[in-house]
């Protein structure tokens, strides 16, 4: 299991980055998986119907990737908040780009904070977050 | 000036949901639909002698459970379009196969926030989700952003 321990993170460290093609049928596999097979998230006429410019994916979804940057990072790492804004709809068919970084370390609670977000090609921040994740320690 | 509704709203339960027992193959379905590797949330031999001692739901599983009533049945209307402004999720215990898992959804706040385009109406949900042991697993604060 890849495992980062605590004490070789330093503030400022960078989460390797995760570049996803987010296509039509990831997010329609997503939302039917998540119990969420509605015509926004799932086809484009449905989703103009709705007053959409096409089908679009659940806010949930990026939130999900943004955990899955964190997990893929540190597989041993456990997520103890996770908050996420969605800042704009998220249109698949493209690449995403997730990203963050550490931007604190708690040497007591062997915690870091973590900047995230999932930006498109053009670096607009799509949805954007932190997480508070509790790291395993060389003497435990 | 302070947004004016009915203040007695904030914190009245307005669902609770008991869940079916969580599915294994719905754990790993979940974990594939974000196209998660983390073996503790794919592969139940090796999450066997992780730090969970077996297979755990990812992280934002919480967010795929779907009460009775997504919104309660008076749900404050400020705008004219609602919109997800997103999730806050505090974990407390893992989701585990086998895990009955019950839900109750509340006001907690509402409040306003005037930016470039206007005033913005933000209404938060609580989910609170305790498992069959009575023990604390999540909250999920779902904020519904109305202009």
């Amino acid at each position: 299991m890849k495992t980062v321990y605590f004490e070789d993170i330093e503030e400022g460290d960078e989460l390797p980055p995760i570049d996803l093609l987010l296509t039509k049928d990831f997010v329609r596999k997503y939302a039917k998986t998540a119990g969420m097979d509605f015509p926004r998230f799932t086809d484009d006429e449905g989703a103009r119907k709705e007053g959409l410019p096409g089908m679009i994916a659940p806010g949930v979804l990026s939130m999900g990737l943004l955990a899955r940057l964190i997990s893929e990072w540190n597989q041993a790492a456990q997520i103890t908040r996770i908050g996420t804004t969605f800042r704009s709809p998220v249109v698949p068919d493209c690449t995403i780009h997730l990203l963050g970084f550490v931007t604190q370390k708690d040497a007591e609670r062997h915690i870091a904070e973590c900047d995230i977000w999932m930006e498109n090609d053009d670096g607009e921040r799509w949805a954007i977050g932190t997480a508070t994740v509790l790291l395993p320690t060389k003497d435990a | 000036m302070a947004l004016e509704f009915d203040r007695s709203i904030l914190g009245q339960v307005f669902d609770e949901t008991d869940f079916p027992p969580v599915d294994k193959e719905d754990i790993l379905k979940f974990a594939d639909a974000l196209g998660e590797t983390n073996p503790l949330y794919t592969d139940e031999a090796a999450a066997a002698n992780g730090p969970h001692g077996g297979l755990v739901a990812p992280p934002t599983y919480v967010t795929r459970l779907r009460p009775k009533k997504m919104t309660p049945e008076h749900m404050p209307r400020f705008g004219k379009v609602g919109f997800d402004g997103g999730r806050d999720v505090e974990i407390f215990a893992p989701v585990r196969p086998g895990d009955a898992l019950k839900m109750v959804s509340t006001i907690h706040d509402i409040y306003e926030k005037t930016g470039r385009s206007g005033s913005m109406y933000f209404i938060v949900l609580r989910n609170e989700i305790t498992n069959q042991d009575g023990e604390q697993v999540a909250v999920v604060d779902h904020r519904i952003m109305q202009r």
